[in-house]
């Protein structure tokens, strides 16, 4: 028994060992093992400034490979969207190597190559499960992501923390003021600090495009419900669709949340918050650095916290809608093999982890465990902390709108309508009925029911 | 020997209609690159959008090009059905009919009153001129400032002076939001028909106004019996270009409101931008499209008889 123990004890010390040591080693690279002499790849991808930096190493990989790289197009996501369709749909494509998206990669499916074929399960060991999963459409992998966001609970420490506002929110409500859990709470609390002129707005959220009901679908799953079932059937005039749609104009009609909330966008929630307008939101993770820094936000540097997504009526889904940037091999490539290995350097442990240093959330466990590492002696608690609910997030709450081609259209469409219901224009019950019948009618046109 | 006149005049004949179909022909050799550019960019594009207007094309479904005699009329059907387009429509018209006559009656004021200043009035002139020298984006993006609920300078300026207490989402209420819009355009654009009208007036025959003086016309007198009937060949030319220019609104619209909320500000090229661009369905836009453009036709086609009208009149 003695001898048993001793054995375990030297196991768990011989693996505890392992990882430190692999955590002090050098980051490692993928893709340089091949020559590809006298190969052009070229290269279809997202520009700006956060984007670009992982560019910069890809002299390595031509000097390894003997390959020569050419970025062809570089554009924001909108752009790069832009110039792809028009390409893939006009059969003009000359690159090898396309930028792609989770929440953009059904419209692609029949341009770029499966990519299963050239990424060997050791290859994707690493890479998030949740993501890889999602990233799979009929068994055929889609795209090798290559960063990823989702949305965490911000929240005003000095608000949650006040003890005055404890009290009074426990007399009043019956439970104790925390940061919001459960989507029903976030209501209250939103309320609640708007009564007591703590804050201008409980909460917030962008309430245009894409973003408006990408932040309804997380909101939806999370009560259990979905936009549409496997023979996409629109769903969501559900129970969970019209208490979902409710919640939001409920918000709006009291005033809980700002008056343009229609017009807001991404950058426009982001500084509300950090103006300290808002007293909890959720936000994706790349705001962060934003935040922190006392001379942008001084009024939430510092005194701001984020937890895991909210939980809906369906009692165990988080909210999790999230997205992430990835490459993928074009069907029209001459040179896939080199094109894949290109990628297999671009989302390597080493390049990933020196975009992940810049502040986005890496899509790797190794890379995980060293920007976790790298933030702990950050002497910044939370630094480290939003890492940790970040990567639960992204391992246990990420999922992807519902994979069909025409997704972005549906947004479109179906925006609009929610924004006449939070306004006021449409009864719930009508609005809805009315998103479902025209989505119903767009997929119907586009033959999804043949 | 003399020949016969029949056979002197034949060649002659010939030669001349050779001549005659040459002098027929030259031109069009010269016209020839001009037809081509103007079939290649115009009448070719016409062409493929009536084509495509009926089909279900989708930019992103190659397949859907394809012609389909039963269903060509689908996108004309949806347009009926399409209570968003419906709106947007009849928005575009009351949002141009407003528009261009509020701008009219102020360019005309205006233009009466540069007309009589006797000093200083290039330098009027030249700043009168100077919102016209920003791009249409950049008036969207500050008139969308200046109506921002949360930092907005109107409702700063309101609230600071006590006449209001919370902000005011001026881009999301009904009507402010179109009113809005209209006001960007309107400050952009008036200088454009206060000029034109300025250029008319200060061209009206100067006897004229003196034989009514001569004849004890009052100022308002003169205004309604001689200025307004010969300025309106200027006036016409002014609502046809700024009618055409306010029915084709897409910029400042697309940069203040993007047509939202909720398609409260949505115009119809805004529209057919997010239904060709954004949804990818050419099919539909280019149905939209073919409507527009002949309602537009026709609207031109009413306002230049108008103008030969008030010509012959003249």
């Amino acid at each position: 028994m003695i001898r048993k123990l001793l054995l375990l004890v030297g196991l768990i010390a011989v693996l505890g060992i392992s990882a430190v040591a692999a955590q002090d080693s050098e980051p490692g690279y993928a893709g340089l093992d091949q020559r590809f002499d006298g190969v052009t790849i070229r290269m279809a991808t997202i520009g700006g400034a956060p984007y670009e930096a992982i560019y910069d190493t890809i002299s390595q990989w031509e000097e390894a490979s003997g390959a020569t790289v050419e970025i062809v197009f570089l554009g924001d996501g909108f752009e790069i969207d832009r110039y792809l369709k028009t390409n893939y749909a006009a059969g003009t494509v000359d690159f090898d190597v396309a930028w792609n998206h989770t929440s953009f990669m059904t419209q692609y499916v029949d341009f770029v190559e499966p990519l299963q074929t050239y990424f060997s399960e050791e290859d994707l060991a690493q890479f998030s499960d949740a993501i890889i999963a999602s990233a799979t459409i009929d068994g055929n992998l889609q795209l090798i992501p290559r960063h990823a966001d989702i949305s965490g609970m911000h929240y005003r420490t000095d608000l949650f923390g006040n003890a005055d506002l404890q009290a009074a929110f426990e007399a009043e409500y019956g439970y104790p003021l925390a940061p919001p859990t459960t989507i029903d709470q976030m209501y209250d609390m939103a309320e609640f600090f708007v009564a007591q002129d703590a804050v201008q707005y409980g909460t917030q959220f962008a309430g245009k495009e894409e973003a408006l009901s990408g932040r309804y679908y997380e909101l939806l799953v999370a009560n259990g419900g979905n936009y549409f079932d496997d023979a996409f059937e629109p769903t969501f005039n559900s129970e969970a669709g019209l208490a979902t749609a409710q919640w939001m104009r409920d918000l709006y009609a009291n005033s809980l949340i700002p008056a343009d909330t229609p017009n807001l966008l991404w950058p426009e929630v982001a500084q509300n918050f950090c103006d300290g307008n808002v007293a909890f939101y959720l936000e994706w993770y790349g705001w962060y650095s934003y935040f922190q820094d006392p001379n942008s936000c001084p009024a939430v540097a510092g005194n701001f916290g984020i937890l895991r997504g909210p939980v809906g009526a369906s009692g165990d889904i988080h909210t999790g809608w999230a997205g992430a940037h990835a490459f993928s091999v074009t069907r029209a490539s001459e040179n896939k093999e080199a094109a894949a290995s290109l990628i297999k350097f671009l989302t390597s442990e080493a390049v990933q982890y020196m975009e992940a240093q810049l502040g986005v959330l890496p899509v790797r466990d190794d890379v995980w465990a060293r920007i976790i590492s790298d933030a702990s002696a950050s002497g910044v608690a939370l630094d480290a902390e939003r890492l940790q609910v970040a990567q639960e997030q992204i391992g246990s709450d990420f999922f992807t709108p519902p994979l069909f081609a025409d997704w972005i259209s549906f947004t479109n469409l179906w925006t609009p309508i929610l924004q006449g219901v939070i306004l006021g224009d449409a009864s719930v019950e009508d609005g809805v009925a009315q998103g479902v019948d025209d989505a119903r009618s767009l997929l119907d046109d586009l033959g999804y029911y043949e | 020997m003399i020949a016969d006149a029949a056979t002197v005049i034949a060649p002659v004949k010939a030669r001349r209609s050779a001549f005659e179909r040459r002098k027929l022909v030259f031109p069009w050799i010269l016209l020839a690159p001009t037809l081509f550019i103007i079939a290649a960019v115009v009448i070719y594009p016409m062409i493929y959008s009536v084509y495509v207007s009926f089909t279900p094309f989708n930019l992103l479904r190659p397949e859907t090009f394809a012609f389909d005699a039963s269903r060509m009329f689908r996108n004309y059907e949806r347009l009926l059905e399409d209570d968003v387009f419906i709106t947007a429509f009849f928005r575009t018209i009351i949002f141009m009919a407003v528009t261009v006559n509020l701008e009219y009656v102020i360019a005309l004021g205006l233009s009466q009153l540069i007309a009589r200043v006797t000093w200083g009035q290039g330098l009027i002139r030249t700043l009168l001129m100077i919102p016209m020298m920003f791009a249409p984006v950049l008036v969207g993006f500050q008139y969308a400032w200046f109506f921002n609920a949360t930092v907005g300078l109107v409702n700063n300026a309101l609230m600071s002076i006590g006449l209001m207490t919370t902000p005011k989402a001026w881009l999301v209420d009904i009507p402010t939001g179109i009113f809005s819009i209209g006001l960007a355009s309107m400050w952009m654009n008036i200088p454009v028909t206060t000029i034109i009208l300025l250029a008319g007036t200060l061209s009206l025959p100067s006897e004229v106004y003196e034989a009514a003086e001569v004849d004890g016309a009052s100022a308002w007198q003169q205004f309604r019996k001689i200025t307004m009937p010969l300025l309106q060949p200027f006036v016409l030319i002014a609502l046809t270009v700024r009618s055409l220019d306010v029915g084709r609104a897409y910029d400042i619209v697309r940069i203040m409101t993007d047509g939202g909320p909720a398609n409260r500000t949505e115009v119809v090229w805004t529209y057919v931008g997010e239904m060709a661009i954004q949804n990818s369905r050419f099919g539909l836009a280019s149905a939209m499209s073919m409507v527009s453009v002949i309602v537009g036709i026709l609207f031109t086609l009413y306002l230049f008889r108008q103008l030969m009208k008030s010509r012959v009149v003249q």
